[in-house]
């Protein structure tokens, strides 16, 4: 095998050309000069108009200026582009920067001087095996800038003409196949539920890519107790699969260390070293770390080609306010880039996910998806698509439903399978396992060999005398996993969400996609909801402030918005110096206030008079964000907010009505800073929080809520310290 | 949430006593957002051991020594136990120091489990649960009586689909005529076993050796009883021998259907266990190994068309060994996570009595009369309260109730008032019966658990927001 040590190149090797001051690049359309002021300008306006693009300010302000910057692109060649690397808000090439210049500078030497149209014409007129080699020579920057110049049809064309297959346990990526990722995500990583979640994808013959979890609690103890019970899973059925708890990778390693089946190394990436080490905590050398770490020590061993899984997807950059005023295209090919390194097993990209802030609608999604399942293939990249959204956007699943129509056209080596594409943990909407078998049998493809020739003794898929693959009499029937009815009720009871088992052909049953649906519009429905003014002032004698979000759709798709009192507002809240201020918001479900504060809040006022605490008049705030609580806590100057907000809805309902307290503690006098600091070692912290989820019928009842949050409320003024700082005092 | 906690289960039986150790993960269950023990690992099952006895007395020092072996085996020293059940059944139970074991018990142990000494109902329902509960489940169209025969009773529970409808309890056992090692030769008798003697007509005692008839006419009774309590056939117990054997009402009535499959019994216990060992393949062990009839009880059982028929198709958890698990498992419930607590050292609460039950439409002179009881009792008392759905307005008038009276007649410091409430809404009924907390009285409002027809609670520590509860002395 090769030596790990020579495996990764070392970044001081890699050699980036010096940065350099910004170009005008300038063209005239008819009698009208359009000109952009550097290379990450004319990246955004090149791009399809986007949410988080526009809300960067990067976006074309017209389809005239976006031709224009097309056109302008299109002509520069691959040389410029490597020349003129991007730079952080600093004026300095990052690491994810740096790792993209680890080309193969002998091809790049073949192409350098074509021009990004030139390269598409080239890619074009090709074998698909050309632009595999071409996509060794290019950043992700080069690979972005062909992105933008390229139409649908271009993107899944040249896409799909780059098998990127890989091989772990088994082999993905083969051509002619369409796999998934088997995710049985529960909210408390209950593992019977996960276990049910388990057997249903295996029946609809899911999981051929991987068995993976996203763990609610990311702890080595949780982390190692998932791994091993994929593991058991596995091992029970025989699936011929790969299994992964998406943890950190530190934690990972951590289990890894301790002895857990770590088979697949994860980690997210972000396409900006900013990013990647404040938000998400790894770094370059981390990530190098893990990978040699794995090659030594992953459980697969050494019959295993590829062992490392990320995962990414435009925006978060933008979210995070470190993109240092790069695109979302470019941010995500950036990536990419750095993903390229590690020769990963599988590429996952959940473009979507965030929700409208970055991408409004099912334009936006698919266009987006497409960019990435082309880039990530170009570059090199076993690519894994889940376009996916939340309810708070204009994306539905009809539109997701056409980028996977698209997506499988292109050649997507897999999807998820997100058991009627309800997350029951991450409260968003992904693919599902009858989707991926709708479309293998929609576009013939099959799952990996190894999982065929299994799921053919399992009866779950059957092959025709023609040689192709078709659903045996098995498929969708989890019964035969389980040992008993009681086994099955035993699963099913720890289980949200569930909405019915039958399946007509490849499709779940027309009454279970009913309630799936008819759940999702309550939700969607919960987002758009608007505050009831004259009702909650029969509650409490509110007064109403107006946050900078001037409209709804404006506070769901700017985020920053709802986080302001309104400069008309800001004079009537001044300083009142109480010890407690209510606050009460929609968030993303106004319809969680109104079915929840009719008890809550009366049990709540009820607590704070009784123990004499100083009040003002409460706050009805429509259109605010959780960060409102900090703004209004510095005009009036109390000591503690309760905001009570509505939370994101997801796939069930009656949770589209559950509320979230948060206790905002302000951290007013200079002990009590000092304490803090101390604690968090933030020097400039000025708010403590605890935070109090769940609150629904079917949840922490609104009655008991009121008793629980008054509760939390006294202990926090007495220990002046709210979230885990007062936890420690309080076990101490 | 998912906090790992130990639990520890003891059997103190005629014949033999053992000990298991598992961990479990506090999980909160989503969909009905109960927390609940979950990821069940047995961590140790000691040997079992014959129960230390020293001139007819359990040897105290002995079970002392035993139990700090096991708390040793099974990784348990300086380790919090967050729950479980002790159990002194049978014979054991009868002996005149029982008491003492269970304060021994105690005193090790904390109150972190429950201690039941000769509750029969208690462990003919544990040896269920702990058996066949998961069998049952897997077959909700028979039911299942399970017979957990030890040495000196025979405790039996009817259940369906996992759930226990009626428990009786036999002086049925093994250790009846205690018997000398290899042969039949009479060490000691116990006054059933004396009674039974004498109707035979056997006039045998201490140092007689009993006959082939003698063991045969012994074994049939035995075996007679059992048929007719699994058959249902009430007028067996008529005779005053056999009245005399039955130590709990039975209620167990011939079986609704005539189908085959319609009611299985299953066995547990020290014979139960030896009898699922010779299905499998194990030979008998030598006479009277355990210096008891037990083999020979086995035996006859095998014989017996009406016990026998269903025991190689329907094999309980662990073989039968199970008694002990049911206690460690099944023995408690847990509360809700928003118990009120007056303050955190108000627990443990052990034995206090349940004197009523408070409804939705209860007035205040109800109140002020089971307040009074409570005050009357040494360290206080639990009300259970009961009502559906309960809204903001009869939560605030309850609350004003109890807790106006509490001021008015204050309970004494050392008594402890618990109120039981199946609905999650524990911490905002303790706030107003508290006053929000500036009442002096030592409250605790567990939520989320439904207290069953029981005479005492014990309430253990709290972990991870939730308290382990224990029901005893059921009716």
């Amino acid at each position: 095998m090769e030596k790990v040590t020579q495996a990764l190149v070392p970044l001081s090797d890699i050699v980036v050309p010096p940065p350099r001051p910004s170009e005008w690049y300038r063209t005239t359309v008819l009698d009208e000069e359009v000109a952009f002021h550097g290379l990450k300008a004319l990246l955004g306006a090149a791009d399809e108009s986007k949410a988080g693009d526009r809300h960067a300010g990067l976006a074309a302000k017209s389809a005239r200026q976006r031709e224009a910057a097309r056109t302008l692109l299109s002509s520069l060649s691959l040389r410029h582009l490597y020349d003129h690397p991007l730079t952080d808000d600093d004026g300095n090439v990052d690491s994810v920067m740096r790792v993209n210049y680890g080309i193969d500078h002998a091809v790049f030497a073949e192409i350098a001087s074509m021009t990004v149209g030139g390269l598409k014409n080239h890619l074009l007129r090709s074998p698909g095996a050309e632009s595999a080699r071409v996509g060794k020579a290019l950043t992700g920057v080069m690979a972005a800038a062909l992105a933008k110049i390229c139409d649908v049809h271009e993107l899944i064309f040249l896409a799909r003409r780059i098998p990127r297959p890989t091989k772990a346990r088994t082999t993905l990526g083969l051509p002619g196949t369409l796999s998934s990722r088997l995710q049985p995500n529960h909210p408390t990583d209950d593992l019977r539920g996960i276990t049910l979640l388990f057997y249903w994808g295996l029946s609809v013959g899911a999981g051929d890519a991987l068995l993976g979890i996203n763990p609610a609690i990311d702890t080595v103890e949780n982390v190692s107790g998932l791994l091993r019970h994929l593991d058991k899973l596995r091992r029970k059925t025989g699936v011929p699969s790969q299994i992964c708890v998406l943890g950190h990778i530190k934690t990972q390693l951590a289990c890894l260390e301790r002895g857990a089946p770590v088979e697949i190394l994860f980690q997210s990436l972000a396409g900006t070293e900013k990013t990647l080490t404040a938000e998400f905590d790894v770094t370059v050398e981390l990530l190098d770390h893990g990978y040699r770490t794995m090659r030594e020590k992953g459980t697969l061993g050494p019959s295993a080609r590829q062992f490392m899984y990320f995962e990414t997807g435009q925006g978060s950059e933008f979210t995070y306010g470190k993109h240092h005023g790069i695109d979302m295209t470019t941010t995500e090919a950036l990536c990419y880039g750095l993903a390229r390194r590690y020769d990963p097993f599988m590429v996952n990209n959940v473009t979507g996910f965030i929700g409208p802030e970055t991408h409004l609608d099912n334009f936006e999604m698919i266009v987006s998806n497409l960019q990435d399942h082309f880039m990530g293939k170009l570059l090199g990249l076993p690519m894994g698509m889940a376009p996916c959204f939340t309810l708070h956007s204009h994306i539905t699943l009809e539109g997701q439903q056409m980028a996977t129509q698209m997506l499988t056209a292109a050649g997507a080596n897999y999807y998820m399978d997100v058991a009627l594409n309800t997350d029951r943990m991450l409260a968003y909407f992904d693919t599902s396992g009858h989707d991926d078998q709708t479309l293998r049998e929609l576009y013939g493809k099959r799952v990996t060999p190894e999982y065929e020739a299994w799921a053919i003794e399992q009866g779950i898929f059957r092959k025709e005398e023609d040689g192709s693959l078709a659903r045996g009499p098995n498929w969708g029937d989890l019964r035969p996993f389980v040992s008993s009815d009681a086994e099955l009720k035993g699963l099913i009871a720890t289980t949200p969400a569930l909405h019915g088992f039958e399946t007509a052909g490849p499709r779940p049953a027309d009454e279970v996609s009913r309630q799936v649906r008819l759940h999702q519009a309550v939700g969607r429905e919960a987002t758009q909801s608007a505050l009831r003014i004259d009702e909650m002032r029969e509650i409490l004698d509110f007064r109403v402030i107006a946050t900078e979000a001037p409209s709804k759709e404006a506070h769901l798709h700017s985020p920053s918005l709802g986080a302001r009192v309104a400069a008309a507002h800001r004079a009537a809240l001044v300083p009142e110096h109480r010890q407690v201020q209510i606050l009460v918001s929609d968030g993303l479900s106004a319809e969680a206030v109104h079915h929840n504060a009719g008890d809550l809040l009366p049990v709540l006022e009820d607590g704070l008079n009784a123990r004499g605490i100083t009040m003002g008049k409460p706050i009805l705030a429509p259109n605010g964000r959780v960060k409102l609580a900090e703004d209004v806590a510095d005009l009036v100057q109390c000591d503690l907010v309760i905001c009570l907000i509505g939370e994101r809805p997801g796939g069930d309902a009656l949770a589209s009505r559950s509320l979230s307290a948060y206790l905002v503690y302000c951290v007013r006098d200079d002990e009590t800073r000092r304490r803090a600091a101390a604690f968090s070692g933030n020097e400039s912290v000025r708010f403590e929080y605890t935070v109090l989820s769940n609150i629904y019928a079917g949840g922490l009842p609104p009655l008991e809520a009121g008793g629980v949050i008054a509760g939390k409320v006294f202990e926090v003024l007495e220990r002046r310290a709210a979230g885990n700082r007062l936890e420690a005092l309080l076990s101490s | 949430m998912s906090g790992t906690v130990s639990l520890l289960g003891l059997d103190f039986g005629s014949t033999t006593s053992s000990a298991m150790v598992a961990s479990a993960a506090m999980v909160r269950n989503c969909v009905t957002g109960r927390v609940e023990l979950s990821r069940l690992a047995e961590e140790y099952r000691s040997v079992p051991v014959f129960t230390p006895l020293r001139e007819g007395r359990i040897d105290e020092a002995a079970v002392a020594a035993l139990l700090e072996r096991w708390l040793a085996e099974g990784h348990l020293q300086g380790k919090e136990v967050f729950g479980g059940g002790a159990l002194i059944t049978g014979l054991s139970a009868e002996r005149q120091n029982a008491a003492a074991l269970a304060s021994l018990l105690r005193a090790r142990l904390g109150d972190a489990i429950l201690v039941a000494s000769g509750d029969a109902n208690l462990e003919s329902w544990m040896a269920f649960l702990g058996s066949c509960a998961r069998l049952s489940r897997r077959h909700p169209e028979v039911e299942v009586l399970n017979l957990d025969i030890g040495g000196g009773t025979t405790n039996l529970a009817l259940g369906i689909d996992g759930e226990v409808r009626r428990t009786g309890c036999l002086f049925v056992g093994a250790r009846h005529l205690q018997v000398e090692p290899g042969t039949y030769r009479i060490v000691a008798v116990s006054r059933y076993a004396r009674a039974l003697l004498d109707h035979l007509g056997i006039a045998r005692g201490p140092g007689d050796t009993l006959s082939a008839e003698d063991v045969d006419a012994v074994l049939s009774f035995y075996v007679a009883l059992l048929e007719a309590a699994v058959t249902g056939r009430a007028e067996v117990f008529a005779a005053p021998i056999a009245r005399l054997h039955r130590h709990t009402e039975l209620e167990i009535e011939p079986p609704a259907s005539v189908a085959p499959a319609a009611r299985v019994v299953t066995l547990s216990g020290g014979v139960g266990a030896l009898v699922y060992e010779h299905l499998r393949g194990a030979p008998w062990p030598s006479t009277t190994f355990f210096g008891d009839l037990g083999v020979d009880l086995a035996e006859r059982i095998l014989s017996s068309d009406v016990l026998a028929r269903d025991l190689a198709a329907f094999v309980p958890d662990h073989f039968g060994r199970a008694t002990v698990f049911g206690m460690m498992r099944h023995s408690m419930d847990i509360s809700g996570a928003t118990v009120f607590l007056s303050s955190p050292d108000v627990l443990p609460l052990r034995d206090l009595p349940i004197l009523g039950r408070l409804g939705s439409d209860a007035e205040p002179g109800r109140v002020q009369a089971l307040l009074r009881l409570v005050r009357e009792s040494p360290s206080g008392g639990c009300l259970r309260i009961e009502w559906t759905g309960p809204t903001l307005a009869a939560v605030r008038r309850l609350g004003a109730w109890l807790g106006d009276e509490l001021k008015a007649r204050p309970l004494r410091p050392e008594q402890a008032l618990v109120l039981f409430v199946a609905e999650n809404v524990g911490k905002t009924l303790g706030q107003y019966v508290s006053d929000w907390g500036k009442s002096p009285v030592k409250l605790v409002v567990v939520d989320e658990v439904v207290v069953k027809d029981a005479r005492f609670a014990q309430i253990g520590r709290m972990k991870d927001h939730v308290v382990p509860v224990w029901v005893h002395g059921q009716d």
